[in-house]
């Protein structure tokens, strides 16, 4: 593979990206936002959120063995410790470490 | 904030992005890529998923331009959280724009969620942005030179970026102050999972989201 290749498609992903990334902030820089894009400021970050659990399980394969059976298991895991003692890092470390030793040993 | 309070937020994104980033890189170096071309990527562009995706379009001989066009469609979902950070974002300096250019997935979630006094906020996201990018870096780097070598298991690793956005979902749920936007975005989210091809999924969920949320404003209002 060439280097100017490489290069020049990195440089062209970088603004891609970024370009992405200022958008809303060019949009806005002036005017104050309206009512409703507060309201979307407000709660489309929890929706975002949920949505990333979703899209961090597309590539499970539900309709073979194991069913996503480890992923729905961690993701039970962080849910219940995070409701009963309300520390990220424990939830996070205690649902992964769940899920390694499922996929690793397990299944 | 204080310093280890804030590496303490960034411990999920660490257990996450080096282990991804090791796989990106040991990726790049099957493909012949020299090294060095992991640590700029990551440097430069700072997107996963747009990352592993120009490997792909590498492999296949894609054009500059449909690299730039592709990158574009994959990351357009972060314009969604740069309309959550206007306000956030509004009164800081310059360094705003290190905020924007690094506002991935995984640090926006991370912004969105700390409870950082007004007072340090800039910098706090600024060392949250800092060092959720180094733990990409160090990754890819390690990866694309010794991915290969390493003898530790760490199969499932990743998973610690589902729990993240798990945990960080039960936190704003409960911060938020309508709840039906929740309930509309696990519908939205199960049904894009299993319906949406996906490498489109998150944008075509995204979208439906946002239109859902605009249409059906008044109806979201009422209640709870």
């Amino acid at each position: 593979m060439e280097s100017s290749y490489i290069i020049g498609s990195i440089i062209v992903a970088t603004l891609a990206t970024y370009a992405t990334r200022i958008i809303p902030f060019l949009l806005f820089r002036t005017r104050e936002p309206s009512p409703l894009i507060k309201y979307i400021e407000l709660n489309m970050p929890l929706m975002i959120m949920v949505i990333l659990v979703f899209y961090a399980l597309k590539d499970v394969k539900w309709e073979a063995y194991p069913y996503g059976l480890a992923e729905i298991i961690g993701v039970c895991v962080a849910i219940a410790l995070h409701v009963k003692f309300k520390n990220a890092l424990l939830s996070i470390f205690i649902a992964t470490l769940t899920y390694m030793i499922l996929i690793q040993n397990v299944f | 904030m204080n310093f280890v309070a804030i590496f303490k937020l960034t411990i999920p994104v660490m257990m996450g992005y080096i282990p991804l980033g090791m796989a990106f890189g040991l990726l790049l170096s099957k493909l012949l890529i020299p090294w060095y071309y992991a640590f700029f990527m990551s440097v430069f562009i700072f997107a996963g998923s747009g990352q592993f995706l120009a490997l792909t379009l590498f492999a296949s001989q894609a054009t500059i331009l449909e690299i730039g066009i592709a990158t574009f469609l994959l990351n357009l979902r972060h314009t969604f959280y740069g309309l959550s950070m206007i306000s956030a974002f509004k009164d800081f300096s310059w360094k705003k724009h290190y905020l924007i250019f690094g506002l991935t997935d995984e640090t926006f979630a991370l912004l969105k969620t700390s409870d950082v006094p007004e007072a340090n906020r800039e910098k706090a996201y600024l060392w949250i942005t800092f060092l959720n990018q180094c733990y990409w870096i160090i990754g890819s780097v390690v990866g694309a030179l010794l991915g290969n070598v390493l003898p530790f298991n760490y199969a499932g690793i990743e998973f610690s970026l589902t729990a993240l956005f798990v945990v960080l979902s039960i936190e704003l749920y409960k911060k938020n102050r309508l709840h039906k936007p929740f309930f509309v975005a696990l519908i939205i989210g199960l049904f894009g999972m299993i319906l949406f091809p996906p490498q489109k999924m998150l944008i075509l969920s995204l979208c439906l989201a946002a239109f859902v949320l605009i249409v059906f404003k008044r109806s979201m209002e009422n209640g709870k």
